[in-house]
């Protein structure tokens, strides 16, 4: 496959899932890439696992450009698929990762990978307290989902929970993935929502709040994250089966994408926005304005 | 009434950063421990004191279902509040509070106010109760120019909550008549 694809983004990693998973096709031409984010990186490496396992071991052709497979090095992606290409310059240069690729196995590892991303965080931004705290409490919501959810049936060996975070000039991207039983198999474990598809079981969670947990004190979790991103004009992309909910600053819908196993998460954050405190916390729990009576 | 048993639960006693449901029910275990182990009437304070992150999903596994566990009277009269160095910290528990329909006194720089599932009409009810400590419905109907039966209402959803103590004191005709107490010191 020679795409002459330069950007392996949010915005173009289905293409190369459609290619391999589809198609049954087992090269990746990735050697015109000048750029790729975390969620790529991410759902490259739920790709090279879950072909695996189909017996259709892709053949990648990796990226020319030493700088971005240094990234790719520095990210931990390499290790994470077990493999090591040839030709990648130990030498210094390029942009160095900010959170390499960190396993999320079980709930007691979530606090671990959380004080670790919010470690680098602080090292690298003087965030106001405020600010950090949102984005670690988010964290915290987002990296729990893949022990609750992504194999709550039982029937997954390994969802290969990951989850990776880049700075850039102007952003931070946060990036989480799993190859576990996908946002329709977590909910439709629930009474009712049996048959649903991947793009209601999206709707039911940006919309409704809706948890698999019939529990009134579950979910709403990523409803209110999708609020805070969107409230901060940033980028959120949540994939689930054959659906992609994704929205920026510009809008957003639910989309219909090639279907892939589990749930993969993308958010980029402003940075501009840590400058300013962020938002007033009363504007992020609307909801909390019902009235008892 | 009289002066109750009252103790402190320092979250910040299983870290700074707090966290998933498992950390949430660990920390919930002992919560209920201590409820158990005070005389009734007593009142756990839930401290936020000394924390830096509170996650909605650690809020609702500790707080939202310790709550709702003392609204269904598995520690008889004993209540839970809350204090907090700011409620930005507090705002996990107060919107997993709603979500629940739950409500609860919070304390921050000596100001007590509702968090949760709330309405002005409570606000105003539950304050006038903790200013004077112990009142009547019928007292309390004339001084909030509210009908009896309204006031009744709002008494019996925060009795129902257990942000108020009611004690029954006599009968009128075929309805009770309540003294009303406050859990907190205005």
């Amino acid at each position: 496959m020679r795409q002459g694809l330069s950007r392996l983004t949010v915005e173009t990693i289905d293409g190369i899932l459609e290619h391999v998973l589809e198609n049954e096709a087992a090269e990746i031409d990735l050697r015109s890439v000048r750029f790729v984010d975390p969620y790529a990186l991410l759902l490259l490496s739920l790709l090279v696992l879950e072909g695996i396992e189909r017996d259709i071991t892709p053949q990648i052709d990796w990226p020319d450009t030493p700088a971005v497979r240094r990234w790719m090095t520095s990210m931990g992606f390499f290790s994470d698929i077990g493999d090591s290409p040839r030709g990648i310059s130990t030498a210094r240069g390029g942009q160095r990762a900010l959170q390499p690729i960190c396993a999320i196995a079980d709930e007691e590892a979530v606090g671990h990978v959380v004080d670790g991303f919010h470690r680098r965080l602080a090292e690298q931004y003087p965030l106001p307290a405020a600010s950090r705290r949102t984005l670690t409490a988010m964290m915290i919501e987002l990296f729990q989902n893949i022990p609750h959810h992504s194999n709550a049936t039982g029937q997954i060996a390994d969802p290969h929970g990951i989850a990776a975070m880049q700075d850039y000039e102007d952003s931070i991207f946060l990036a989480i993935a799993d190859k576990g039983i996908g946002i329709r198999g977590s909910l439709g474990l629930r009474s009712g929502y049996e048959r649903i598809t991947d793009a209601q079981a999206l709707d039911a969670i940006f919309r409704d709040g809706l948890s698999r947990f019939a529990d009134a004190g579950r979910g709403g979790e990523l409803q209110r994250i999708i609020g805070i991103v969107r409230s901060w004009d940033g980028m959120f992309a949540l994939r689930s089966g054959a659906a992609l909910l994704y929205f920026d600053e510009h809008g957003g819908d639910i989309y219909d994408v090639p279907r892939f196993p589990g749930v993969q998460l993308a958010i980029r954050i402003p940075l501009r926005l840590f400058d300013s405190g962020m938002v007033d916390p009363q504007d992020r729990f609307q909801f909390n304005g019902e009235h008892a009576e | 009434m009289a002066s109750m048993q009252s103790e402190a639960f320092r979250i910040a006693q299983f870290g700074t950063r707090l966290g998933t449901r498992l950390e949430g029910e660990r920390a919930r275990v002992q919560l209920e421990t201590l409820l158990r182990a005070l005389p009734e009437e007593a009142q756990v304070r839930i401290s936020l004191e000394g924390l830096e992150v509170l996650s909605t999903s650690f809020a609702d596994e500790l707080v939202g279902k310790a709550l709702q566990h003392v609204i269904d009277g598995e520690f008889g009269d004993r209540t839970m509040v809350l204090e907090t160095p700011s409620m930005e910290l507090a705002e996990g528990i107060d919107v997993k509070l709603a979500q629940r329909r739950l409500a609860l006194l919070c304390r921050q720089n000596g100001r007590w106010q509702l968090i949760g599932f709330r309405s002005p009409a409570l606000d105003e009810t539950l304050q006038r109760i903790i200013e004077k400590r112990q009142t009547t419905a019928r007292e309390l109907a004339a001084e909030l120019d509210l009908q009896m039966s309204a006031c009744v209402n709002r008494v019996a959803r925060l009795a129902g909550l257990c942000l108020i103590r009611r004690r029954k004191i006599g009968m009128k005709g075929p309805q009770d008549i309540y003294e009303l107490h406050s859990i907190v010191n205005g």
